[in-house]
């Protein structure tokens, strides 16, 4: 048995890939094509490259329908499914208020209240008109703008690792950022799948859980890295796009799904749900788990479905298992 | 056959802006207008790895273009193509694409090597071409494309050599062909990467088919398959043609039974005594890929598929524009950016110091210029197959230099047809 290692910088984060196999030649070079995969899907989709499909979207949409490839068409479709589902808390519009709250090139800053609420009133997946027959997406108003943030990185796992399964690699942990991974098999034979854990946020030497992921895909998402302080309160920058706020819920939320985009997407989204709707993603995702992680400062409160909790004894662990 | 069905709406609009136009697609006609009341052009590409992809996602956004089938030997490249383009057909065999009468252009971007049938089938049989770059890994493959698209009249036949059709390079050139750079005193280029250049298959026949890039017998190498469309801008730039080349290339870091070289380094000699060196490797990404020409007035440096800089010497003279020019620091050097359709950016009121916001890749630049060959022309491409034949020689020739670690004459003759 032979293993692999490869990493790239994209989606202006790192990416690690992890291959186990026969002949260390040939995983490489599988490696490598699932690497160029979310390279080339980087080019396409980042929001700040200007030659990219996304960019030319944001550029011209509100004068025209722009015409886009029939995978980015399929992208946006999963984006607006996605949006349906949780209610409007995943929205791929949340562009212009990311920038009127200052985290597209800066760490945030307090907005005035009438510009929060114009990148609100321009905030919305039911005012991008997708044409199936035509693929073009078109905005009903200027100054709106799609950013892929929270599905780009999920889907370019996606697509990696289903590269990697057509190479005929049948063991590998592929990551970015360590937010979103997808993995293909089990380390070894011997084992259940890949060990996987979520960091306690009030204690970064501990772990929240420990779990195995196999042919599965796993998300995390948390509102702080990107953070500004307001009087006594952490203001990060994960927006709900329904209420143009930053999120003040779950203080980490993490998903399992066969779908790395559906993991990707459901996390972020989940920092803005209230319980009852984070109750309700079980039945709207078959196979899905969840882990929620409340913060009152010293003690932490979950909703949990299908996460095995670390330590117990300080958690009211609502619905473990 | 067609991608789309027209729409209602998209029949109205297409109706209102032009009288009769028949299949025009709504999305076109406000900002990229498809020239005239022409149809659509379909394309059938043959060959669908990863450039072939490539160009498949960059026709979908070009105006005129439809993709309408796709040729791969590789079942699971067919089934990519499927998602790709899900109107498109899809065949193992590109004759059944040259079989169609309804397909005016072929796109090859099948392995090198196997470029010359599939271009002359395609031409025989009445289709416009565009073939991927390098044309040919051999100077015979390379000499009869080029007769049978020299006697092709009325058919297109353009080569991948995409910067020759890319805004941004043709401005800057204008530039450097003013004599801004004062006396060229050497130019240099690379092309650096860290990655193995092989692929991966379950398939063992599959691999070997895969790795024709590691082919001896097969291959252009790294200076024809990876540095070539940068040395395509050297020679243009330059206006003159290599007459000679000096080869080295060594296996420094993937000794997995190679015998390709993993990093090469090819001296130039052109005939105004200016030398270019050119290097490329797969051991170190270290500054990737650009190209620099270095005079007695100013340098350029060419990097990021266009975008360029000029770095002044310090005695040279003060050009009027420069003081409203963009500058970027680098390290202690500092670049006047040089962009293109700064004028018509200022009067669109779009702020001409910074990136064009509609710029579109190079590869865009050179599809769009394919297809409005359709509509005005037919006429000779800036990559016309004159072009595909000098490079083509220049990287062969270049090859066997690396290959042979020695001097290489470039005899006039292989530039040209008898």
């Amino acid at each position: 048995m032979q293993t692999v290692r490869l990493a790239l910088n994209a989606m202006a984060t790192r990416f690690e890939l992890v291959i186990h196999g026969e002949d260390a030649v040939l995983l490489r070079a599988a490696g490598e094509e699932a690497l160029s995969e979310i390279k080339r899907l980087d080019e396409r989709l980042s929001f700040y490259n200007p030659t990219s499909e996304v960019s030319h979207i944001n550029d011209n949409a509100s004068k025209y329908p722009v015409q886009i490839t029939p995978e980015l068409y399929s992208l946006l479709k999963m984006a607006s499914d996605l949006h349906d589902k949780t209610e409007g808390a995943f929205d791929v519009t949340v562009g212009p208020l990311m920038r009127c709250w200052g985290f597209v090139r800066g760490s945030g800053a307090w907005p005035k209240e009438s510009a929060r609420e114009e990148a609100l009133e321009k905030t919305g997946m039911d005012q991008v008109l997708l044409d199936e027959e035509e693929f073009t997406v078109a905005f009903k108003q200027h100054g709106m703008a799609i950013d892929l943030g929270a599905i780009g990185k999920g889907y370019a796992i996606q697509e990696a690792a289903d590269l990697l399964r057509e190479c005929g690699i049948m063991s590998a942990l592929l990551h970015g950022g360590t937010s979103t991974m997808a993995a293909i098999g089990t380390p070894s034979p011997d084992d259940e799948g890949w060990t996987i854990g979520v960091v306690d946020p009030l204690d970064e030497s501990s772990m929240l859980t420990s779990t195995t992921i196999c042919d599965e895909a796993f998300s995390v998402s948390a509102p702080h890295g990107k953070a500004f302080k307001k009087g006594d309160q952490v203001w990060g920058h994960v927006i709900d796009p329904r209420v143009g706020y930053p999120v003040q819920g779950a203080s980490v939320a993490a998903v399992i799904h066969s779908s790395a985009i559906v993991c990707d997407a459901v996390s972020t989204a989940l920092l803005a749900m209230s319980r009852t709707e984070i109750d309700q993603m079980a039945q709207k995702f078959q196979d899905i788990r969840i882990l929620c992680a409340y913060s009152d400062g010293n003690e932490l409160n979950f909703v949990s479905n299908g996460f095995n909790l670390v330590n117990s004894t300080i958690l009211n662990d609502e619905k473990n298992g | 056959m067609t991608k789309k069905t027209v729409s209602r709406r998209a029949f109205l609009m297409g109706g209102a802006a032009l009288s009769g136009a028949g299949l025009v697609r709504a999305a076109n006609i406000k900002t990229r207008p498809w020239p005239g009341n022409r149809d659509d052009v379909h394309c059938g590409i043959i060959g669908y790895g990863p450039q072939g992809r490539e160009i498949t996602a960059t026709l979908a956004r070009v105006p005129g273009a439809v993709v309408s089938a796709i040729c791969d030997t590789y079942a699971p490249m067919l089934r990519r193509a499927q998602r790709d383009a899900p109107d498109a057909t899809r065949h193992a065999d590109y004759r059944e694409i040259l079989d169609n009468p309804d397909i005016q252009a072929v796109i090859v971007a099948t392995p090198t090597h196997l470029h010359r049938d599939i271009v002359l089938d395609s031409l025989e049989a009445g289709k416009n071409v565009y073939c991927e770059a390098p044309m040919a890994s051999s100077i015979d493959d390379a000499k009869s494309i080029a007769r049978a698209a020299r006697d092709a009249s009325g058919q297109i036949f353009q080569v991948g050599q995409i910067y020759r059709s890319n805004p941004q390079h043709r401005s800057v050139f204008q530039f450097m062909r003013s004599g801004a750079i004062g006396r060229p005193a050497m130019a240099r280029g690379q092309w650096h990467a860290k990655e193995s250049w092989r692929r991966a298959s379950p398939n063992a026949e599959r691999v070997r088919e895969l790795n024709w890039r590691l082919d001896p017998q097969l291959t252009t190498g790294l200076i024809g398959e990876a540095a070539l469309l940068q040395m395509d801008v050297a020679y243009w730039v330059l206006d003159e043609l290599p007459t000679a080349v000096h080869g080295f290339g060594q296996i420094m870091g993937w000794n997995d039974g190679r015998e390709v070289p993993d990093t090469v380094q090819a001296v130039f000699e052109f005939p105004s005594g200016l030398h270019m060196l050119f290097d490329a490797t797969l051991v170190s990404s270290y500054e990737e890929a650009y190209e620099v020409y270095m005079g007695s007035e100013s340098t350029i440096v060419f990097r990021d598929r266009g975008k360029a800089w000029m770095f002044k010497e310090v005695d040279s003279l003060m050009l009027g524009w420069e003081v409203y020019a963009r500058k970027d620091r680098f390290y202690k050097e500092t670049g006047i950016a040089l962009l293109a359709n700064a004028t018509q950016l200022d009067a669109q009121n779009v702020d001409p110091t910074e990136d064009d916001p509609n710029v579109e890749t190079p590869l865009w630049y050179a599809m769009q210029e394919f297809m409005d060959n359709h509509a005005f022309g037919p006429y000779p491409p800036a990559a016309n197959w004159e072009r595909g034949l000098e490079a083509a020689a220049i990287a062969i020739t270049a090859n066997q230099a690396i290959m042979e670690r020695t001097h290489k004459e470039i005899s006039p003759s292989l530039y040209t047809l008898d």
